[in-house]
């Protein structure tokens, strides 16, 4: 179980992260559900250990982690908005590259691992290919593979359909479940109600660095207008003050 | 007009020549570019200090001639007690010279590599020595190679400047000839082809690293 409490951060006079807690369960997907700005990116930041938080608690199964011992432990992968890929290295070395390297595989080891995991995700026969030949949809799974591959107990995904054709949000859903099914708590930000519609999940709706309410996908979808605030958002008519 | 046999006659002492000059801008390069690096690196610092130390050592070294420079290190230098080869100070100041401009080449490709990767590098643990070894310098390197490719040609050139200073290159050896022979057209047409050549060459190995580099081209 991966628990934020009561984090927060401020960029000069504004306050992105404003005592922001939430729980992950192993295998669970928990969306952050919000308009640009109100802190999504800010909190996955956090988690991975690019954004110090001036104050609150990350634990990890009941323990508590300070970001050198996240960073260390390789505790988290993060999938960001543009993948962020190495373009200078071939597909297979993006994976294989932080495997020799970080953990010190033998560089075997690690080609044997990352065709294995090209072939999980769907990238079979493109080890030698570089990025830059790759559509939108195998760029993302290949920054997928490319975390999985360091083993976290923890995937953030930073807006994984906004780079992606809209027709792609079917495949990215299933690429989420199937992390959660691995057994990964997949911490994911998003404004896609699309893609909130295709996953088994618990949203989290965040407003000017706050979780405002929070909900079970299939109860949000059962009776949305138990959840007014959330339902607001998702029909598109969110109090444009807030966005 | 142009005395074939007195280049004939004299062409194994201007090759030689030559032979020194590639040593001067070889040498110079090798410092220029290892140096040039490092600075760079330096220059992108979150260290203030440090980066500003950088550029104020860039400052001071573009904006004094590169003759100057190897003037200083021929005759200054001696008088403080460092004594140094005219042929190896020749290739310090050029080289330090050098240094300077690689520096910002260097800067302006580092600082083209996009910071998503750098923080993609950093998330899967990697150290800022390996994220340096491994993401931001092959596509400096890359992006850069063009700029590079000119200040190695103009190196070339440069180490003529070493004649000043009685290194004996291909200028100077040029000027020796010509004092023998005083038929100025033939020895400065074949100096002057030489440094072509030599520049044509270099041009030629950079276009074909160039090329090479291309075909792992980022995108």
């Amino acid at each position: 179980m991966l628990s934020l409490k009561n984090i927060r951060k401020r960029f000069g006079s504004r306050q992105v992260l404003d005592d922001v807690s939430l729980n992950v369960a192993r295998g669970e997907v928990a969306v952050l559900l919000g308009a640009s700005g109100v802190g999504k990116s800010t909190l996955l930041r956090v988690l991975a250990c690019l954004e110090a938080p001036d104050s609150g608690a990350i634990e990890l199964d009941g323990v508590q982690l300070d970001q050198e011992r996240i960073r260390q432990g390789h505790l988290v992968g993060m999938v960001f908005q543009q993948f962020n890929l190495f373009p200078n290295m071939t597909v297979a070395r993006n994976i294989t590259l932080a495997l020799q390297e970080v953990l010190g595989m033998s560089a075997a080891d690690a080609v044997q691992s990352a065709k294995h995991l090209l072939e999980q995700y769907g990238l079979a026969g493109k080890e030698t290919s570089y990025p830059r030949s790759l559509s939108g949809g195998q760029k993302q799974r290949l920054a997928i593979a490319r975390a999985v591959a360091m083993k976290p107990k923890v995937i953030c995904m930073d807006e994984p359909t906004s780079a992606l054709d809209p027709l792609l949000t079917a495949h990215v859903a299933r690429s989420i479940m199937k992390l959660a099914e691995d057994g990964y708590m997949v911490l994911l930000a998003s404004h896609d109600t699309e893609l909130l519609k295709r996953l088994n999940c618990t949203i989290y709706l965040m407003e000017a660095g706050k979780i405002v309410q929070q909900a079970p996908s299939q109860e949000f979808v059962a009776a949305p207008a138990q959840f007014p605030q959330l339902n607001a958002f998702v029909q598109g008519v969110a109090d444009p003050d807030t966005l | 007009m142009i005395n074939l046999a007195l280049i004939a006659r004299f062409y194994p002492t201007l090759l030689y020549g030559a032979w020194v000059s590639l040593q001067i801008a070889a040498f110079s390069c090798t410092i220029g570019l290892v140096l040039g690096t490092i600075l760079g690196l330096a220059s992108c610092a979150r260290n203030k200090l440090l980066a500003n130390a950088v550029l104020l050592y860039t400052t001071v070294v573009r904006g004094i001639p590169m003759l100057i420079q190897i003037m200083f290190v021929a005759y200054v230098l001696p008088e403080t007690g460092i004594n140094i080869s005219l042929f190896w100070g020749a290739v310090l100041a050029i080289g330090l010279n050098s240094s300077a401009y690689v520096c910002h080449i260097i800067r302006s490709g580092i600082l083209s590599v996009d910071q998503g990767q750098i923080e993609a590098a950093r998330v899967l643990g990697m150290s800022n020595f390996q994220i340096t070894r491994f993401i931001i310098l092959p596509q400096a390197f890359q992006v850069v190679l063009p700029a590079l490719g000119n200040e190695f040609v103009t190196l070339v050139k440069d180490s003529s400047l070493a004649s000043t200073v009685g290194v004996v290159e291909l200028t100077k050896t040029g000027s020796v000839v010509r004092s023998l022979t005083l038929d100025v057209v033939t020895v400065f047409a074949a100096v002057g082809a030489i440094y072509l050549a030599m520049t044509l060459a270099l041009s030629a190995v950079i276009t074909l690293i160039e090329k090479w580099m291309g075909r792992h081209a980022v995108s």
